[in-house]
């Protein structure tokens, strides 16, 4: 599969890319973008598989990069990844048809529990 | 949760005890140990500002050495391969980390801001209208860490950015 990790953290990124492997996800095609605009166009581009996306990014926010998809019709599988969690958050990230929400800080036991139905 | 609810010392400790346990001391080795009498030398600190119904700042200090120390743990290196760049993005994703689940805990209407890394102790943060709302000190592997809350007066907050 492909997977694009999206999140203007660079150790971040590295992160997320080090727990898909601990929690068992080994061997997909891992792609990066530094910000939401690079999400997006990425997204288009390349048509990856699943995203896995921080919320606040400079250019878009994560959600605003989902929403966009949405618009243009691309139903590829979405979710976040943020240390911020509010109620509020949840909700806007269901209403634009986020999969999933995981919180920082994270662990490979929480990834594959998340990602197992989807990554197989 | 009302919304007058701050987080604590305790609500520190435990988004703390969630980061050591993910990304620092994820086999339970080597945890950060709370104490109010370690020492308050702090040589490098990170800090998020909360701006919206809440203004404040969120700032985690230690030493240079548990610094490199904790880069080298997110980032799986050795210590000696950790650049000057991998400790200050470290810091302030853990900055990061700890300022959005703060942020969660906070009345809504809350942003929180992109992080700021200083080579230098936390009271040189220039907040003149800041005061420290809770801290949360300890040691980690004998290395003095603080994580500390500060709030910002209403009326001269957003001037003192």
């Amino acid at each position: 599969m492909k997977i694009l990790i999206a999140d203007d953290s660079r150790v971040m990124r590295q992160i997320v890319s080090r727990t898909l492997r601990q929690a068992g996800f080994e061997g997909h095609d891992l792609l990066e973008a530094a910000d939401g605009r690079q999400a997006y166009d990425k997204a288009m581009e390349e048509k990856p598989d699943l995203i896995i996306s921080d919320w606040n990014m400079p250019e878009m926010t994560g959600v605003e990069v989902l929403r966009k998809l949405r618009a243009s019709g691309n139903d590829v599988t979405f979710g976040f990844v943020t240390s911020e969690c509010t109620k509020e958050m949840q909700e806007q990230a269901e209403e634009a048809g986020a999969a999933f929400f995981i919180i920082k800080p994270f662990t490979p036991e929480r990834f594959a529990e998340v990602f197992a139905p989807i990554l197989g | 949760m009302s919304l007058q609810y701050l987080p604590t010392a305790a609500d520190l400790n435990t988004i703390a005890e969630q980061v050591w346990a993910s990304y620092l001391d994820p086999e339970g080795v080597s945890p950060f140990v709370p104490d109010d009498t370690a020492a308050a030398a702090s040589d490098v600190h990170a800090s998020v500002s909360i701006t919206g119904t809440w203004h404040g700042h969120v700032v985690f200090a230690c030493s240079t050495v548990a610094a490199k120390r904790a880069a080298a743990a997110f980032l799986a290196m050795g210590e000696d391969e950790v650049s000057d760049d991998d400790v200050i993005d470290v810091l302030g994703e853990l900055a990061n980390i700890i300022g959005g689940n703060v942020k969660s805990m906070l009345p809504g209407g809350c942003f929180v801001s992109l992080p700021h890394v200083v080579s230098a102790p936390a009271d040189a943060n220039h907040w003149p209208s800041a005061e420290k709302i809770c801290e949360l000190a300890g040691t980690w592997m004998g290395e003095p860490i603080a994580i500390s809350m500060w709030h910002e007066s209403e009326s001269e907050g957003e001037s003192s950015q």
